[in-house]
């Protein structure tokens, strides 16, 4: 592969190993809401007061996202469906533009590009899909697919590009002589082979990997894992990894970012993140993941609820909705035990999954019969009334605009930095129970 | 030990295709008891959820049951022999289908599939479905199984049941949808319940909700539960006994903690070995080699035996039953040869290439594959 050195002509790498490769700074992305496009995305009673009127709508999918992606490197993007990875990830790619905020790579800021500069960058960034069905061109032949990025920005002549193409497919772990099939003839696992030849091809630096191998059995999944990786470390390459798949973040990634709703919650090396989740989201995250062995204690089902819309999002933390640790408002002084019967309270109220509406049953039953003092336990007993009244809206509200809304996880924007406890790398998380040990 | 609830005895299924004949499912036997919660696991192909779908009758063509018995309560679901030309045909035994239909399925036997927007009729409110296959099944007036399903919808922990009880089932989330597929199963209070890989399509916080709601539910109603899943995490979280099926077999049936601890079968433990672990950071995997063969032309032998790490030229001939291998110690049952319970001459028997190292050559490993 030393011939491989020789095709590469653009120049020697500004970015060193270790060295920042892709920056992005602040980076948000809004789409607008036109009628019904996102109506599924939109619905979820769980959250505080949806808007359901017509207009202009933002669906806020990346919102505020700044990291840092290093040569070499592997950086793992995990969050669920609708968090807005893959958005992130067009982002970068510039297939979309970003609303706001710049993303670098390699130091130049990629929205001054146009035209003929733009494309020469886009050499160097590439792309694999997550369902390896569609992102082949059921007509063209492995070959030709493998040399099209090739041919499209002027990349050697038509024999060393059919040279190049069958080394590729050794590389990937193919056999050459595919060169003349066409895709349906091959497994999925296979066909993301192809796709890795095909982002190969051109020599990049960078690619941008989104859920390459969720559509792929376990066991297949792992051998396209290993090549990946075997890759990275032949080719010199960075990969932005997204998955929702935890165990396979953990295999391949160096450093991991959990996303939310559009947002950053937690980034860390690897170890840390794994063995120390600060986030309770990320604690969530990973304690749901079903652990394969028997004897391991399961505590799963941290969770309630759904993740709210991303057009009208929490303020503050926008986690704070589900979140298990919501701190308690300073206002009322609460202890542990009362905040925690007042927060169940509050779930049911909100989720109405109970029947009784008789103000001494509600108190036996949620308060072992007697309310927390002040300011909270006046509240308290107005929207047991409210219920009593079969208003139950109006002792929801009551309930959220009390305590939920006061709470410093509702006010303000969490954003701290921990002492790691593996490695040296930062490690960055968004939770309001980080504030203390801070500035 | 119980009378077994559910028993699955030498089922043969086959997809009549234009390029041949499909064994998808070949002669597996398993059984499901009172309670419990039997999990059925293997790779896309395998032939699970034909498996499944045959314990209802709900094989579609061009697939037929072509041979083997299910026996339900004491009923025969379906008995399939074949006559003197070879011809399969349902013996006398079989229940007919509209007794099927009208006592067993929905009563009985409930089935929760994988997609549950597909499960659900987009133009009906979500609440609406659920009362009518309430009314149908349990004869009540439709005011009663009004009341009915939105107690249902709250048991399952769907927010303001009673509100969104005329929701359509696109206002719903994957996970919401998920559970009223579960409400609906669980409305009839069916003593089993099939559930084809029920959240394999979820986000895994999703799923831990609906895995731990599976768990509460159960504990409840003391419904049993055949698990179709390929997710090993999902295996070990909640089920009692599990069948392994590898291209239309069954290669392993164990309970669980043997299963993971004692294996028997090379495939169930190069599959333990493939997957990522979400607790552990394992430097290499282990991936299995090769690719599944065709269920239209399957090796000849032992099935495995392409892909196997201890693979004999023995194993090319002989095609194992799933045999005790543990003297009767647990009901630990595998396919292999490899085992004493065989009487075959795997001892002797020179290795195969293919699977001698165990590792992966596709991987590219040093500079191996390199010039």
């Amino acid at each position: 592969m030393t011939e491989r050195a020789s095709s590469v002509s653009d120049g020697a790498d500004t970015a060193g190993f270790g060295e920042p490769l892709v920056e992005l700074r602040n980076v948000s992305k809004y789409f607008a809401n036109e009628e019904g496009m996102f109506s599924w995305l939109s619905f979820d009673r769980d959250a505080d007061g949806l808007p359901v009127e017509t207009g202009r709508e933002w669906v806020r999918a990346v919102e505020d996202v700044s990291f840092t992606i290093r040569k070499g490197e592997t950086l793992g993007l995990v969050g669920e469906s609708g968090c807005g990875k893959s958005t992130l990830a067009r982002t970068i790619l510039r297939l979309l533009e970003p609303t706001e905020g710049s993303i670098y790579f390699k130091g130049t800021d990629l929205a001054d590009l146009s035209g003929e500069r733009l494309r020469n960058t886009r050499k160097d960034i590439q792309m694999i899909f997550q369902d390896p069905q569609s992102s082949l061109d059921p007509r063209m032949k492995v070959g030709k697919i493998v040399e099209e990025p090739m041919q499209a920005h002027g990349m050697l002549n038509s024999e060393d590009r059919a040279a190049r193409a069958q080394e590729l497919l050794e590389k990937v772990g193919l056999d050459p002589q595919h060169y003349n099939r066409y895709p349906h003839a091959f497994s999925g696992g296979q066909r993301q082979r192809i796709n890795l030849a095909r982002a190969l091809s051109v020599n990049p630096d960078f690619i941008v990997c989104d859920e390459p191998v969720s559509a792929l059995d376990v066991s297949i999944q792992a051998q396209v894992l290993n090549t990946m990786r075997d890759l990275q470390q032949e080719f010199g390459l960075t990969y932005l990894f997204i998955a929702h798949d935890l165990s396979v973040i953990r295999h391949i990634s160096d450093r991991v970012a959990v996303m939310y709703l559009g947002q950053l919650v937690e980034l860390a090396d690897k170890r840390e993140l794994f063995e120390n989740p600060t986030h309770p989201y990320t604690q969530a995250l990973l304690d749901s993941i079903p652990v394969p062995d028997p004897r391991a204690d399961g505590h799963r089902g941290v969770l309630e609820g759904d993740v709210p819309s991303p057009i009208d999002p929490p303020s503050g933390c926008r986690f704070r909705t589900r979140c298990p640790e919501l701190i308690a408002p300073a206002e009322y002084d609460l202890t542990d035990g009362e905040w925690e019967r007042v927060r169940s309270f509050v779930r049911h109220v909100k989720r109405r999954d109970f029947t009784e509406t008789d103000p001494d049953t509600l108190r036996e039953r949620f308060f072992d019969g007697s309310l927390p003092g002040g300011g909270a336990g006046a509240l308290l007993s107005d929207a047991i009334a409210d219920i009593a009244a079969d208003d139950w809206e109006a002792a929801s509200e009551r309930l959220l605009s009390g305590f939920a809304e006061q709470s410093v996880c509702a006010r303000e924007e969490p954003d701290y930095e921990v002492e790691p406890e593996q490695g040296t790398d930062r490690h960055t998380v968004a939770c309001h129970l980080c504030r203390d040990g801070q500035d | 030990m119980s009378a077994p609830l559910l028993r699955v005895d030498d089922l043969e299924v086959q997809f009549f295709t234009e390029d041949g004949v499909v064994r998808a499912v070949d002669g597996i036997s398993f059984d499901v008891r009172e309670g419990e919660l039997v999990g059925l696991v293997g790779e896309s192909g395998a032939g699970k959820s034909v498996a499944v779908s045959a314990i209802m009758r709900l094989v579609e063509s061009p697939g037929r049951i072509v041979g083997g018995r299910i026996e339900f309560k004491g009923e025969t679901l379906i008995e399939v022999e074949r006559d003197d030309d070879g011809e399969p045909y349902r013996t006398d035994a079989t229940i007919p289908d509209g007794e099927l239909r009208e006592r067993i399925r929905g009563r009985e036997i409930a089935i929760i599939f994988q997609d549950p927007m597909e499960s659900l009729n987009p133009v009906f409110t979500v609440g609406g479905q659920l009362r009518e296959f309430i009314e149908l099944n349990r004869d009540l007036s439709e005011r009663e199984a009004r009341e009915t399903a939105v107690q249902m919808l709250r048991e399952v922990g769907i927010p303001e049941a009673a509100a969104r009880y005329d929701d359509y089932p696109h206002q719903f989330s994957g996970g919401m949808r998920q559970r009223v597929l579960i409400a609906m199963a669980l409305a009839c209070e069916p003593s089993l319940i099939i559930a084809d890989e029920p959240t394999t399509a979820l986000d895994v916080t999703v799923e831990a909700q609906i895995l731990d709601l599976v768990d509460e539910l159960q504990e409840r109603y003391d419904t049993s539960f055949v698990w179709v899943t390929h997710d090993m995490g999902v295996v070990a979280e909640i089920c009692d006994r599990v069948n392994v099926m590898y291209l239309g077999e069954i290669v392993e049936q164990a309970p669980v903690d043997d299963l993971f601890y004692d294996t028997q079968h090379p495939y169930t433990e190069a599959l333990l070995d493939s997957v990522p672990r979400p607790d552990e950071t394992v430097e290499e995997l282990n991936p299995i080699k090769g690719v599944m063969p065709e269920a239209i032309n399957p090796p000849a032998g032992c099935r495995f035996h392409t892909r196997c790490p201890a693979a004999r030229e023995a194993c090319k001939t002989t095609n194992p039953d799933c045999r005790d291998v543990t003297d009767g110690v647990t009901e630990h049952r595998a396919a292999c040869i490899k085992h004493d319970a065989f009487e075959t001459a795997y001892e002797g028997s020179p290795p195969l290439e293919t699977g001698a190292g165990g590792g992966f050559d596709v991987s590219l490993s040093g500079g191996e594959t390199d010039d």
